[in-house]
């Protein structure tokens, strides 16, 4: 089994108490204490157009399930951001050096991921999913 | 200027045959810009008892600009393995956060229908942590 650990970290002078918000959870599959054993890798993009694309295809095997994660814009310029939609279904902007993660519960097949630049010039994007399973498409 | 920072690590040494160690941080600040966030709701609490949709954040309540770099964080405080809330955003399905999961993530609020919430899995008691940052 495999443990893997996401670790957040909140600091801030926002209120006059200072915030200091430390909180670990391991990566779990559904309903168990088993660990999440597969993963896409950690990949990297370089988008050059403001095309909607599939970031990560929900498939049938992920329906229902634990799977988590993780979108960071790598772009410096502080303009630059990805929107990011769940079955078109507007989430948020990604500015530069933001990161995400969440849980993806792939709620049926069209539970896509998607991302779309807000600029046609190269802007990095890093991402990766640890899951419990995906639906293998035939060649 | 607030000044609030986000880091995430994820790290495994067995998921893959390489060890994982990533790192992120962000500096929460204005869409578009280097200024810092200013408003937040405060790190907040809510017990359900019931499987009914609880709104989190009701986007037509909250004074706020739409498409913007708002970020929210939630945290699922249960300790039974099997209890999860489903996150959702005006209806569409985010994801299942079970116990001891926690998410971060921007919020466009783009416009008055895009609120967040939650739906617990049990009627039991089932309490989760959550906090906003906010855009004015």
């Amino acid at each position: 089994m495999a443990t893997t650990t996401a670790t957040l970290t909140l600091s801030s002078d926002i209120q006059s108490d200072a915030l200091l918000l430390t909180k670990q959870t391991s990566l779990y599959k559904a309903n168990t204490t088993t660990g999440l054993d597969q993963t896409t890798g950690f990949t990297k993009t370089i988008f050059s157009a403001t095309t909607n694309i599939v970031l990560l295809d929900s498939t049938t095997l992920g329906v229902g399930k634990a799977a988590k994660v993780y979108i960071a814009n790598r772009s410096t310029d502080a303009s630059e951001f990805v929107l990011i939609t769940i079955n078109a279904q507007i989430i948020g902007r990604l500015y530069a050096g933001d990161w995400m993660f969440i849980p993806w519960s792939q709620s049926d097949a069209a539970g896509n991921i998607e991302l779309a630049p807000s600029v046609a010039t190269a802007l990095p994007v890093e991402y990766m999913m640890i899951h419990e399973g995906a639906t293998q498409t035939s060649a | 200027m607030a000044t609030t920072i986000a880091s995430i690590d994820i790290t495994s040494t067995d998921l893959l045959s390489d060890k994982l160690s990533l790192s992120a941080v962000t500096t929460l600040t204005n869409a578009g810009s280097a200024t810092g966030v200013t408003q937040t709701t405060g790190l907040a609490r809510k017990k359900s008892e019931a499987t009914s949709l609880y709104i989190l954040y009701d986007r037509s309540a909250l004074s706020m600009p739409a498409a913007s770099a708002h970020k929210v964080y939630i945290k699922n405080l249960s300790t039974t393995a099997a209890e999860f809330v489903t996150i959702t955003i005006a209806g569409e399905e985010l994801g299942r956060l079970y116990a001891g999961d926690w998410c971060f993530f921007p919020w466009s609020a783009h416009d008055d229908a895009n609120d967040i919430s939650i739906t617990p899995s049990v009627s039991s008691a089932l309490t989760i942590e959550h906090m906003l940052f906010f855009e004015s």
